[in-house]
């Protein structure tokens, strides 16, 4: 079963589990996105990265100071990545779309681009000619495999390398992915990565609101795995487990985190073995990882 | 290095691409050099650079039902019919698995949302949104997975499909990738001059950039004692791989790239000299071509010059999130039936670029083949498939 040797936890709410309400719902009150501010990370190289790139820069970093373990330990070909999210490209395409609408007027004289989308967002274009996000340097960012390659690169991991798209569910399936990884003697060490930010559009989340509950609360975590002996990690659907239903309650929809948030309940609990759970868009899928 | 050695079964596959909405006209084209690249007509290109590419012209009423307004979703169901027109699927479908691969998901909805109203809309912007309307179509009920390392996105699904299989947490997976040309992507492309204004040329002398194409592949995967026949091939090995040096631009000396080729040996079991045939990432950039040729020269040492290489962006442009399952069908069928599709554009031999490239179609055995892709991010995958030759 794979072993955690350390989780980073960022939220709205704060760094760790301490930070964690006891109940989301009633602290976040009639808001329906729960932002988080964006890290401080010096460096002329995160000068062009988004705030969803820095926030998972940030996860990283926490979850090696909670592994008590520093970058050389995760350095190199012999630490997979598996990166998870749901929404954190949300922002940079929106970005990326907006500009284009500007730039169309600043070209043509034909507001129709901007009206329509001011009609539907109102305020989403302010800037966004001054801001030039719609040219070359940004639209690499718009992908969602920019988040985990600025953290490839601050940390030098050239190991395996995993990205999947999807809520709670599909953090389940990132870490049977590095569970995969590490039983077959691919990696030494998995870190599971995951990002939501929602802020950007929260018009949109407003709009799909039937997608998902709210409060929608902003999160970056990462687990630090390895493998240990080879016991059913019981990967497949499951009901929710106790810890998908007090993470709803305590953290509020954090999406591809959640299962993360999970396993820092559980060793914040002492618990030695977590059945994690996870479900998004009708499918609900759990994994057990000793803790 | 990421890789999986549980070989599984290609059962049967599908496709909608510019070159046929279907295998066969697809792999009749390849076959027979037809040109898949035209002046895009879907959506506004005049105030771009370029405006060509693979753009699919119209698209074909589904077996059932009618085609969602998503087009990304359109191009999955369409493939998915062509799939079912060749093999059944499970009477169980708690045990029938979808992973799909994209680069862009369903962008192009969220373009849309950003000027209608509406919350499906805006739902539909979520870049897992296609792979749900697929399992909703296959009726699957098993894990649904959607993967995006960007342009190596078909390649990792068919990965993680296997892995699905090895772990029997599905019977059947259906796996690919998918992706549709849209004002985002063509202008992304066009603001970091990547595009093209000539042919697109692989690994030729005078290649200046890429085109972009719009597809949808699908494989059909089972385990060995479980897959019916007949059958294409098998997927023996796969690895994938970080870079872990730039976001936009692939490590200068292709680490990452022969990490993933060496890894996809080592887990298929079988060495270089068991490699017959190469398909290539090949998208007629000048740097992508020369770094891919240096790896493939590393890794297979002198039988470089003897193993045929191509590359099928000359012909229907690159398809992001579909290219790797594409390719992955154009190696089992050259197999089959012992052809190498040519590389479409190539004319002049590039030094830096001295690999076995042909502009034709050829005869050749190719039991043993591997593919290479890249994409934004350091994202490299490889896979060895092996073919029924």
């Amino acid at each position: 079963m794979t072993r955690v040797l350390g989780v980073g936890l960022l939220t709205a709410w704060g760094e760790g589990v301490a930070a964690l309400p006891d109940d989301a719902r009633r602290a976040a009150g009639e808001r329906r996105v729960v932002p988080m501010a964006t890290p401080a990370i010096a460096g002329e190289r995160f000068r062009r990265a988004t705030r969803e790139c820095l926030l998972g820069v940030a996860a990283v970093g926490a979850a090696l100071r909670d592994s008590a373990l520093d970058r050389a330990a995760v350095a190199g070909s012999r630490t997979a990545l598996v990166y998870v999210t749901a929404a954190a490209y949300g922002a940079s395409n929106k970005r990326f779309i907006v500009a284009e609408a500007a730039s169309q007027v600043r070209a043509n004289g034909g507001p129709d681009g901007v009206v329509a989308i001011e009609a539907q967002s109102p305020g989403a274009t302010e800037g966004a000619g001054r801001a030039k996000t719609g040219g070359a340097i940004y639209f690499p960012y718009t992908a969602p495999s920019s988040v985990p390659a600025e953290v490839a690169i601050e940390y030098g991991l050239t190991g395996g390398y995993v990205i999947l798209v999807g809520g709670a569910s599909a953090g389940v399936d990132a870490l049977w992915q590095a569970s995969t990884l590490l039983a077959a003697g691919d990696a030494d060490l998995a870190l599971v990565l995951a990002v939501e930010t929602f802020e950007e559009c929260a018009d949109l989340w407003t709009r799909g609101r039937w997608v998902t509950p709210r409060p929608l609360v902003e999160a970056a975590a990462c687990a630090v795995l390895a493998g240990a002996d080879d016991a059913d990690i019981g990967y497949g659907p499951g009901a929710a487990s106790t810890l998908e239903t007090l993470v709803t309650r305590r953290a509020g929809e954090t999406l591809a985190c959640a299962p993360l948030v999970e396993l820092a309940l559980a060793r914040a609990a002492g618990m030695p073995i977590a059945r994690v759970t996870g479900r998004w868009r009708g499918r609900r899928a759990q994994i057990a990882v000793a803790t | 290095m990421r890789r999986g050695g549980s070989s599984a079964v290609v059962v049967a596959a599908g496709v909608a691409t510019p070159l046929g909405l279907d295998l066969d006209t697809f792999w009749s084209a390849l076959c027979t050099g037809v040109d898949g690249i035209s002046t895009i007509e879907r959506f506004r290109v005049d105030d771009l650079r370029v405006g060509r590419g693979g753009e699919i012209k119209k698209l074909r009423a589904p077996r059932k039902g009618r085609l969602p307004r998503c087009r990304a979703s359109a191009l999955l169901i369409l493939a998915a019919d062509d799939l079912l027109a060749r093999a059944t699927l499970p009477a169980d479908p708690a045990r029938l698995a979808v992973v799909v691969g994209t680069a862009l998901g369903g962008v192009e909805e969220g373009e849309r949302a950003m000027v209608e109203r509406g919350a499906r809309v805006a739902a539909a912007a979520l870049y897992d949104g296609p792979a749900h309307a697929l399992a909703r179509r296959l009726s699957a009920r098993g894990p649904v997975l959607t993967v995006s390392t960007a342009c190596a996105s078909g390649a990792t699904a068919m990965g993680v499909g296997a892995d699905l299989l090895a772990a029997n947490a599905a019977d059947l997976v259906v796996a690919g990738g998918y992706d549709v040309l849209c004002r985002f992507v063509m202008r992304g492309f066009d603001a970091l001059r990547s595009l093209t204004r000539e042919r697109v040329r692989p690994f030729d002398r005078r290649r200046s950039g890429l085109l972009l194409g719009e597809a949808a592949a699908l494989v059909l995967m089972a385990r060995e004692g479980d897959a019916p026949r007949p059958r294409l091939g098998r997927l023996l090995g796969h690895a994938s791989s970080s870079d872990g040096s730039h976001v936009a631009a692939p490590d200068p000396e292709g680490r990452g790239l022969a990490h993933a080729v060496r890894g996809a040996l080592g887990a298929a079991g079988v060495g270089s000299d068991a490699v017959d045939f190469v398909s290539a990432h090949g998208t007629g950039t000048p740097l992508n071509d020369r770094i891919e040729t240096a790896v493939l020269r590393r890794v297979l040492g002198a039988r470089a010059d003897a193993v045929p290489v191509n590359s099928i962006k000359g012909a229907l442009g690159h398809t992001m999130g579909a290219a790797a399952t594409l390719e992955a069908i154009m190696c089992l069928l050259a197999s089959r039936d012992g052809v190498v599709p040519g590389t479409a554009g190539y004319e002049e031999a590039d030094p830096a670029c001295d690999l076995d490239v042909r502009a034709t179609a050829r005869a050749a055995r190719s039991r043993v083949s591997l593919s290479t892709s890249l994409g934004f991010g350091g994202c490299n995958a490889a896979l060895v498939l092996e073919g029924t030759a």
